[in-house]
């Protein structure tokens, strides 16, 4: 498979008359937006569009989900299976705009998994998105039935955004990309003797899909992965739309759709691939919650990595917590069937540091990447503009945050500042790779 | 200019040796001894006073000698309180610890201080405060000092610290998050692929979460003849008597004690109690026996069941104890029981 990706460069985005790109300026005719958004999906009954520029003073929370906006050239859907008709991720032609994103703001009402982006000051470092323009889309939706819930699927406000990306990227079709990246997956078995002779090394990715019920997991060509065993796809299907990011696991934890679209570690395999390894794939796995689904999952990975012949791998985790037992699991397994291992994940240790670091540990991992810390205490300075609603970290049991506390307070105070746990950043930990956090004794 | 106050034994303070051992607490004006080189080493500080003890008075009369120190200390302007260095000097180590330990809750100033790795004061202090890792002696003095004072001109300007190994003090059991520069090469995904070559090609790398290898003990071999053989009886149920002589902490503990019941028929509610602070204690305050069982190994004896009961039962805190703690105090106590022939133990919990 060979997928190639057209960059466009977004040095600043604009509201005006006709969408268009010129000279790294994306204008958006932000009515015409609005109204085709609210037309895919009569439960959206507001939206709005606002930017949000890196070093802005400005906090948007509760943020549910990060997307590239992209065309792909063939006119397939951007998300098979999500925004259009399923049909082959992995190979073609994209466009995209890079140095933004789509960034989806509930407008009033936030959930468990939703998070906040401080676009300046000292939060600005706790994320990836505040270097990138967000382009943020607010609404509400008439979505009774979990107005009140902690966990929502955020259906009719993810889709838009998913929708919304594909509207975005169309703007690129006919335009010269600045540069192109190529991602070349040879068929693995028809290898050359060269890069045979190479070590054999898999990614194993384990996204969230802890929820029973439908609708909050993240979806592999649409499929909800709760009801998924582990298979083996190319790379370049992840960086392709294959995947979208849920609605549920703590903010930091979670994997958007943005990151898998430009899964780092991915990225960093395919530098070193036909160097110092042969990068022979993905073995796409899961996170459920029974110990018979974790066992089987382990098992299916363990089998597709030795009849692939895979002698290395990497083992990541979309979570924390309960997901540890299989991101350890997963590891051990390989290790015993004689396929070293490295393990990127965050870490949850406690306020003070001194918790156990995962649920369960194994001396059998011994090559650990650690990307942050979920339970680090942040207090942080009101910010001049909000997008969204602060309130949702008081009332909506966004994880991280909280309403009330003997000594701490609430969450988000009066004067607009804020005090939460690092768990509540969106994405913060970026265990899909962008993290410059580590974890030491202090 | 900032203010800091330096603690002293009476050898560093100029007073004497070991025959000065006992001198009590006094605070002097100023930088002595070890203090002048602080004041070269410190960068917007300066060493205010000094505070002078007998490594004697602070280790036998503990309370007295932390009461009185406080009490000079409570009325000076101080932005930091430096212990030492103390070396390799086991009960130096130890005052330094308390010294610093007192400052640190009682007045809310940051502390610091030095030490050898092979000093009891590392062990029984290194989670409450930063202690660098210090020479073994006075020749390290410069050397010493030097990392201590790195470290507080960092904290003092504010200046992000990164932690317990990049620092050069004793890990305190707590991990934290630490920013690395914004770039590619400091990514986890970057760090990750790294690490995995480096993991192929057989190269030395460092994972970032060190997982601690779990000291499995085999399950020892039957005693063949019970009603031969002397039975010990150990506990981490923290029963001890009611003084608590030896200072057991009630959770991480650090100490242990060998309690003689020779003549005992079982342990009186009164005589012992238990420290542990992770249950509650009244059960076993009003009958220690339920942790410990005397009463019931005594019947066993007068039935000759077991041949007899080793003289002294020893105690520990179980709750919040490192592995490594207990693997000290266990090869500390297991002289004592060889000494005696003694074949078994029991151990007990909570």
């Amino acid at each position: 498979m060979k997928l190639s990706i057209g960059n466009l460069y977004v040095r600043d985005v604009v509201f005006g008359e006709a969408d268009s790109f010129a000279d790294g300026v994306l204008t958006i005719n932000k009515q015409a937006a609005i109204d085709y958004l609210m037309g895919e999906d009569e439960h959206i009954t507001s939206l709005d569009i606002v930017v949000a520029r890196p070093g802005d003073d400005t906090r948007i929370v509760p943020v549910i989900e990060t997307i590239e906006a992209r065309c792909r050239m063939d006119g397939r859907a951007l998300f098979p299976g999500v925004t259009g008709e399923l049909a082959p991720c992995g190979d073609g032609e994209l466009k995209a705009f890079k140095g933004c994103c789509v960034t989806v703001v509930g407008g009033t009402w936030g959930s468990f998994g939703d998070g906040v982006i401080d676009m300046g000051g000292e939060g600005a470092k706790h994320t990836y998105w505040s270097k990138l323009i967000n382009i943020c889309l607010v609404g509400e939706t008439d979505e009774e039935f979990e107005r009140y819930e902690q966990q929502k699927c955020n259906h009719a406000l993810r889709w838009a955004g998913h929708r919304f990306a594909e509207y975005l990227g169309r703007i690129a079709k006919d335009l010269e990309p600045e540069d192109t990246e190529t991602y070349v997956f040879d068929p693995v078995l028809k290898r050359s003797e060269e890069r045979k002779a190479l070590p054999n090394v898999a990614i194993v990715l384990q996204p969230q899909s802890q929820m029973e019920a439908l609708g909050y997991n993240d979806l592999i060509y649409g499929w909800d992965m709760n009801k998924y065993i582990p298979s083996y796809v190319s790379p370049t299907e992840v960086l392709d739309g294959m995947m979208i990011s849920g609605s549920f696991m703590p903010a930091s934890s979670k994997w958007s759709t943005y990151e898998f679209q430009n899964f780092p570690t991915i990225k960093e395999l395919f530098a070193e691939d036909g160097k110092t390894l042969n990068f022979v794939g993905v073995i796409m796995s899961n996170l459920n919650v029974a110990l018979d689904q974790k066992e089987r999952s382990a098992i299916m990975v363990r089998n597709i990595a030795l009849n692939l012949g895979v002698d290395y791998a990497i083992v990541t985790e979309e979570g924390y917590g309960n997901p540890d037992a299989d991101y350890v699991r997963c590891q051990v397994i390989l290790e015993d069937a004689g396929i070293p291992v490295v393990g990127i994940s965050n870490e949850c240790t406690g306020r003070d540091g001194k918790s156990q670091p995962l649920v369960t540990l194994d001396e059998k991992l011994n090559a650990l990447v650690s990307s942050g810390n979920v339970s680090e205490l942040t207090v942080l300075p009101a910010c001049k503009t909000v997008i969204g609603c602060l309130e949702a970290m008081n009332r909506d049991g966004m994880s991280g945050s909280w309403g009330y506390d003997e000594v701490l307070g609430k969450s988000a105070r009066d004067d607009g500042s804020i005090i939460m746990e690092d768990n509540n950043w969106f994405c913060g930990d970026h265990i899909s790779g962008f993290s410059v956090k580590t974890m030491v004794e202090m | 200019m900032k203010n800091v106050i330096l603690y002293l034994n009476q050898f560093f303070g100029g007073v004497g040796g070991e025959d000065k051992a006992d001198q009590e607490p006094f605070i002097v004006e100023g930088a002595i001894g070890p203090g002048l080189a602080y004041n070269a080493a410190l960068k917007d500080a300066k060493i205010t006073h000094t505070v002078v003890c007998g490594d004697n008075f602070m280790g036998s009369n503990t309370d007295e000698a932390v009461r009185r120190i406080m009490e000079m200390l409570k009325d000076k302007p101080m932005d930091y309180f430096i212990a030492g260095p103390a070396f390799q000097a086991g009960r130096y180590t130890v005052a330094c610890g308390n010294i610093c330990k007192a400052v640190q809750e009682q007045l809310g100033v940051p502390v610091i201080t030095s030490m050898n790795e092979e000093t009891p004061g590392v062990n029984m202090f290194k989670k409450d405060m930063i202690i660098m890792k210090g020479g073994n002696s006075a020749a390290r003095m410069r050397k010493d000092v030097g990392a201590v004072c790195k470290y507080v001109n960092k904290v003092l300007a504010g200046e992000p610290v990164l932690g317990a190994d990049a620092e050069g003090y004793f890990p305190r059991g707590n991990r934290h998050e630490l920013f690395l520069e914004d770039k590619r090469e400091n990514t986890a995904a970057y760090r990750g692929v790294q690490m995995l070559i480096k993991k192929m090609n057989k190269q030395p790398y460092q994972t970032e979460l060190v997982i601690p290898k779990k000291d499995l003990v085999p399950i020892a071999p039957a005693i063949k003849d019970l009603s031969k053989a002397t039975i010990a009886m150990l506990n981490t149920g923290g029963i001890v008597p009611v003084d608590n002589p030896d200072r057991i902490q009630s959770a991480s503990a650090t100490r242990w004690g060998r309690y003689d019941i020779s003549g005992m028929d079982r342990l009186e509610a009164g005589v012992f109690k238990t420290i542990h602070a992770g249950f509650d204690p009244a059960a076993a305050n009003d009958d220690p026996n339920v942790i410990m069982p005397i009463d019931a190994m005594r019947a066993y004896e007068r039935e000759g069941k077991i041949g007899r009961l080793h003289p002294f039962f020893y105690t520990t805190v179980g709750t919040g104890t490192t592995e490594a703690e207990a693997r000290r105090m266990a090869k500390e106590i297991i002289p004592f029981l060889q000494e005696d022939h003694v074949d078994g133990v029991i151990m007990l919990s909570t």
